[in-house]
């Protein structure tokens, strides 16, 4: 199964931001939404009692996860500002849910993925949306529109 | 401090798919039978510890932690190399060699949870 690519010929210009690195992005994403979606429900289900601000944080970083994981996805222009406001959210979430566990632990007694800038998680919450808002501003609507955007979708 | 075969055994597994992956996404290559097949290993490796799991615990082995916890965990990492490599193959770049090197790093993590469940061991 050598094949040496002959039809990927055009480097850059028939990108789109579900392309290239940024499947790698959306897949990443997908795997922050499965585990904080799973973290949310493990912690609401079981000790919701225990930390409600928490644990309610916890479910809208869920949501804002598979927001984000499936706009990135998605093709449009519509989906690329749903995906900026997801994106966006996430970061200020993990700045201000970082912020705050720092600076006032009682506050946060039980971790969120958030919690002292995705400590638990190798700081990849923090790192995430920033190369997801530099993706988008790479693949802004209207840089290099082709029109071949609306790529058949291939046969899965 | 007992540390579970399976776990060794499936974090080798993981971690070698995973550099296989990385590797062929740096020299440009777009996932291959080589790199598929790595991630295969992984889901096959998952399932011969969810199967072993199985007859460990009907043969009255206990679990340190919470049972159905390691269950949501294994049943979950079932489900990541097929994703993968369903999200790979739709696009063969070189980029897709990295989402499948992404399989490999996630069970690994998940697989680590899951030691720390069965054997409640601080690892």
């Amino acid at each position: 199964m050598n094949n040496p690519t002959g039809d990927k010929a055009p480097a850059a210009p028939t990108r789109h931001r579900n392309s290239g690195p940024g499947r790698l992005l959306i897949a990443v994403y997908g795997v922050f939404a499965l585990a904080a979606t799973a973290r949310a429900a493990f912690q609401i289900g079981t000790k919701f009692a225990e930390a409600p601000l928490a644990y309610l944080l916890s479910a809208f970083a869920a949501g804002v996860y598979l927001l984000a994981t499936v706009s990135l996805a998605m093709p449009g222009k519509r989906w690329f500002w749903i995906s900026v406001g997801a994106v966006g959210l996430e970061l200020v979430g993990v700045l201000t849910v970082g912020l705050f566990s720092l600076l006032d632990p009682a506050a946060f007694p039980s971790d969120t993925v958030w919690s002292l800038f995705g400590r638990g998680y190798g700081f990849v919450p923090l790192l995430l949306p920033v190369l997801g808002l530099w993706w988008l501003y790479l693949n802004r609507p209207g840089r290099v529109t082709q029109p071949t955007t609306e790529r058949s979708s291939p046969p899965a | 401090m007992i540390v579970d075969g399976f776990f060794i055994v499936g974090a080798v597994v993981c971690l070698v798919s995973a550099v296989i992956c990385v590797g062929a996404a740096v020299i440009r290559q777009p996932p291959n039978d080589i790199t598929i097949l790595s991630v295969a290993a992984v889901e096959l490796i998952l399932l011969v510890y969810g199967v072993a799991a199985i007859i460990r615990q009907a043969g009255g082995e206990a679990i340190a932690g919470e049972a159905w916890e390691f269950w949501g965990y294994l049943l979950t990492a079932l489900c990541i190399p097929l994703a993968g490599f369903w999200w790979a193959i739709l696009e063969r770049s070189r980029w897709s060699n990295l989402v499948l090197g992404a399989v490999g790093v996630t069970v690994f993590v998940m697989l680590f949870r899951m030691e720390q469940i069965w054997d409640r061991v601080p690892l």
